[in-house]
């Protein structure tokens, strides 16, 4: 195994400086464009009345709804290789971490962009947040519990190569590593600890993942009021598509810091083929939801469905569907041919990814603008939406950020879970008995409080406590929800990162690496 | 510095702390004393009831629960008689000059932003001697409104009585009501509204402007309701039925009064009346948005 700083330096360090210049240009350029709707209003977008033929969400709700699709991968991924042990996926999951939170911050952003009044929603949201609006669970469920989690996550299982570039990572950055250590010591107490807790944030992080994809899919699915959105099928096709352009999305992160940090060693082309394999299922499995969703809407569906149905498949979005669909046929086909031929190509696992995440652009921008435009039950007036280059804008300035957070950080820290060998590592740092019921009390504290916080914020967030009323009767209700998520993960911060004894005298270690070698339990 | 400072830091204050200062103002529902009597009364028969249940004496009238008495609630409600339609479109006018709606359709760059609260739904007949389909079009105050279903702060709600009302301030400007609203009775404020010239001295004060980022919508003309109501209780008699009728600007300004406003639970007013027409229907029933616009039927036609 390489060492770490070895693979901090860029290999081609040109391609680095050109792709940062070209990052940063955007985001300054997607800044400078939700300046320019600040200062002049939403009139600067497309978006208008959709009544009157206009799209009240477009460009904005698209690239939220993509953001936090791609954000799915990167957590699925690293958690599913450490429940079930998929030590192919291993060297995937840092940069899988990494696109989770950087694309949550993006989608964030986005959701930010397209609020008539920002400010104000940064304000009243944590203030007066409803559940019983499906956007509660953008802010709450995402934003808070997703994002949070996902970075203690990613805390947690760095700790390891932290307290390794401590000693060894480029000097003026080492009270980064030691502050990120948090005195991890790499004993092997630690490590079976971080097993123990990384195993229960897996399996508390799954089933949150799905009920926030779902929710973004709710946003659409349980509007019976808009044509070609109400439909049962949105929240699980939300969850799969994310699936698709998420893979995909890791799969082009994992492409590029093969290129340009030097890690074709590390992370192996297998490991790619995996999650194109993942890729490519998921992919068909679509293309099912796709055809059930055109049927259902074509047959025997009340006109106004059918009408959305029809401008989808033979109207005006006709392009972009059949390019829509001909990107997902590919992105099944190619690796099935791979399979047969048993080729593995990267430039071919590249060009999938590509085609996947058109295709999941493009289907968001066809679930969420032509049920406004064209699936009105009044018949008013036609327009259509095009977008405007301040959202184009602010669009690239969210790739931007995306880009932006896997080189610089693949400047600063490992991209590649390394495994090196600590050199204290031999030390036990177990636990003496009262150290032991020690911190698993502060752990349950910290869980118990965040538990009660969650019952109370959410009880009050539906206005329980004030008997309907408009407002919540605690202040910030919703607030101390989104609190009680954040809590709830760093009880395993509260796990891991409470020191152990000193003494190494308590428990063998002999024991303890036999216990590690059996894995989690 | 220093006083940008502190201006700076009382917004905030003002921010984190409205929301208490909210509760301590709020006040208490006034109960009516004899309400509160009877309700303590009925709570004491409760208890009554439940230590004779317990001790098995059986006793049949102190049990008996208290006499919920009428209806005394109000629900606004409006009835539109097609048939007596001319579309002049004065409605249209009314609403625009009474709420303050800026007028910013004409130029080209706003499209479909303009903002209505009352629309006109025109429709060419195939005959070219039948009449044109008109339908004037406020909001619907749904009973189950999908719009306040899906508002993130509780912006829109439905007040007491029925009216589906929007609180400017509090609107973040997601345009959730607008995509969720089947009958596309929302606007959004895509700029700053410009009342340029006399407009802005045509302003009514009674109105609050309101600024760029926000949804607005219809809202019964609350403020004109208001109007009445303390008309009412000064000269200390119940509202007319008579002076509800034409209340609202859009039903005030029809010259053909196709446009009625009242009280759905009071058997007698004039839209219940509508509503108990044979030609009455309502938009988009089949979504069980449960809508308050009454329409009428046009009867003119064949059948006549």
């Amino acid at each position: 195994m390489k060492a770490p700083e070895q693979t901090l330096k860029p290999r081609w360090v040109p391609l680095w400086w050109i792709l940062v210049a070209v990052a940063m240009l955007a985001l300054f350029f997607g800044i400078w464009c939700f300046g320019q709707q600040l200062k002049y209003g939403d009139i600067v977008t497309g978006h208008r009345n959709p009544g009157y033929g206009g799209a009240a969400w477009g460009l904005y709700i698209v690239f939220y709804v993509f953001f936090v699709g791609v954000s799915f991968a990167g957590i699925s991924v690293s958690a599913l290789s450490r429940l079930f042990h998929i030590e192919i996926l291993k060297p995937a999951t840092r940069i899988a971490e990494l696109m989770t939170i950087s694309a949550l911050i993006a989608g964030s952003c986005a959701v930010f962009a397209d609020l008539g009044r920002p400010l104000n929603g940064l304000l009243d949201l944590p203030r007066l947040a409803r559940p019983q609006s499906p956007f509660y669970g953008t802010f709450t469920l995402v934003v808070a519990g997703y994002l949070f989690s996902s970075m203690v996550f990613f805390f947690l299982s760095a700790r390891h190569d932290a307290a390794y570039m401590a000693e060894h990572g480029a000097r003026p950055l080492r009270w980064l590593y030691r502050l990120w250590a948090t005195g991890y010591r790499g004993s092997v107490a630690e490590q079976r600890r971080h097993n123990k807790s990384s195993f229960w944030l897996s399996v508390t992080i799954l089933p949150l993942l799905v009920a926030a994809h779902s929710t973004l899919g709710f946003i659409f699915g349980i509007q019976a009021g808009r044509p070609g959105w109400f439909s049962a099928l949105q929240a699980p096709a939300f969850v799969v598509l994310a699936g698709v352009s998420g893979t995909g999305m890791v799969i082009l992160a994992l492409a590029a810091a093969r290129k340009i940090f030097a890690l074709e060693e590390e992370i192996p082309l297998l490991t790619m083929r995996w999650l194109t394999n993942l890729m490519a299922t998921l992919a068909m499995v679509y293309l099912y939801l796709m055809f059930v969703e055109e049927l259902t809407s074509t047959y025997a569906a009340p006109s106004a469905d059918r009408q959305v149905a029809h401008v989808i498949v033979s109207g005006r979005y006709a392009p972009m569907f059949w390019i829509t669909v001909g990107c997902l046929v590919l992105t099944f086909a190619i690796p099935f041919v791979m399979r047969l031929r048993k080729v593995t190509s990267l430039p071919l696992m590249i060009a999938v990814s590509l085609l996947a995440n058109v295709a999941a652009l493009l289907k968001r921008f066809l679930i969420v603008v032509p049920s406004q435009t064209d699936g009105s039950f009044i018949p008013m007036e036609h327009s259509g939406y095009s977008p405007t280059i301040i959202e184009y804008g602010i669009g690239a300035g969210l790739f931007g950020i995306l880009v932006l957070a896997v080189l610089l950080f693949g400047r600063i820290f490992p991209l590649v879970p390394s495994g090196t060998l600590l050199p204290a590592s031999k030390t036990s740092g177990a636990d003496s008995r009262t150290r032991a019921w020690l911190r698993f009390g502060v752990a349950s504290g910290v869980a118990c409080a965040a538990l009660l916080m969650i019952t109370v914020g959410l009880a009050d967030s539906f206005r329980l406590f004030s008997a309907g009323e408009l407002d919540p009767r605690i202040p910030y209700s919703p607030l101390i929800f989104a609190g009680g998520l954040m809590l709830l993960f760093c009880s395993a911060i509260a796990y891991e990162a409470l020191p152990g004894t000193k003494s190494s005298s308590c428990v063998d270690v002999g024991q303890d690496e036999a216990d590690l070698h059996e894995g989690t339990d | 510095m220093r006083k940008s400072l502190a201006v700076l830091l009382a917004w905030l204050r003002s921010w984190f702390l409205a929301p208490w200062r909210w509760h301590v103002a709020r006040r208490k529902p006034e109960v009516d004393p004899s309400q509160r009597r009877l309700a303590m009364s009925a709570g004491v028969a409760a208890l009554a009831g439940g230590l004779v249940g317990l001790t098995g004496a059986r006793r049949a009238d102190a049990s008996a629960p208290p006499d919920p008495g009428p209806v005394t609630g109000r629900r606004w409600g409006m009835s539109i008689d097609l048939d007596s339609c001319t579309g002049c479109n004065s409605c249209q006018i009314a609403c625009r000059q009474e709420n303050n709606i800026p007028t910013q359709g004409a130029d080209a760059k706003y499209g479909a932003g303009h903002i209505e609260w009352m629309s006109m739904l025109w429709k060419e007949p195939e005959d070219e001697l039948a009449p044109p389909e008109l339908l004037p079009f406020p909001c619907q105050h749904c009973d189950d409104a999908p719009c306040v279903k899906v508002c993130p702060v509780g912006a829109t709600y439905q007040d007491s009585e029925g009216i589906v009302v929007q609180v400017w301030d509090r609107c973040i400007g997601c345009r959730y009501c607008m995509v969720a609203c089947p009958y596309e009775r929302r606007s959004f404020n895509w700029e700053e509204p410009k009342f340029e010239g006399s407009l802005a001295q045509m302003l009514n004060p009674d109105v609050a402007t309101r600024t760029a980022g926000i949804v607005e919508k219809c809202t019964f003309c609350s403020h004109r309701l208001q109007r009445v109501k303390e008309e009412a209780r000064l000269e200390e008699r119940a509202m007319r039925d008579s002076e509800l009728q034409h209340m609202p600007a859009c039903a005030a300004s029809c010259p053909a009064e196709a446009i009625t406003f009242g009280d759905l639970n009071d058997p007698e007013s004039a839209v219940a009346k509508d509503r108990r027409s044979p030609r009455v229907f309502r938009l988009l029933e089949h979504l069980g948005t449960d809508p308050k616009v009454f329409y009428l039927r046009r009867d003119r036609g064949e059948d006549s």
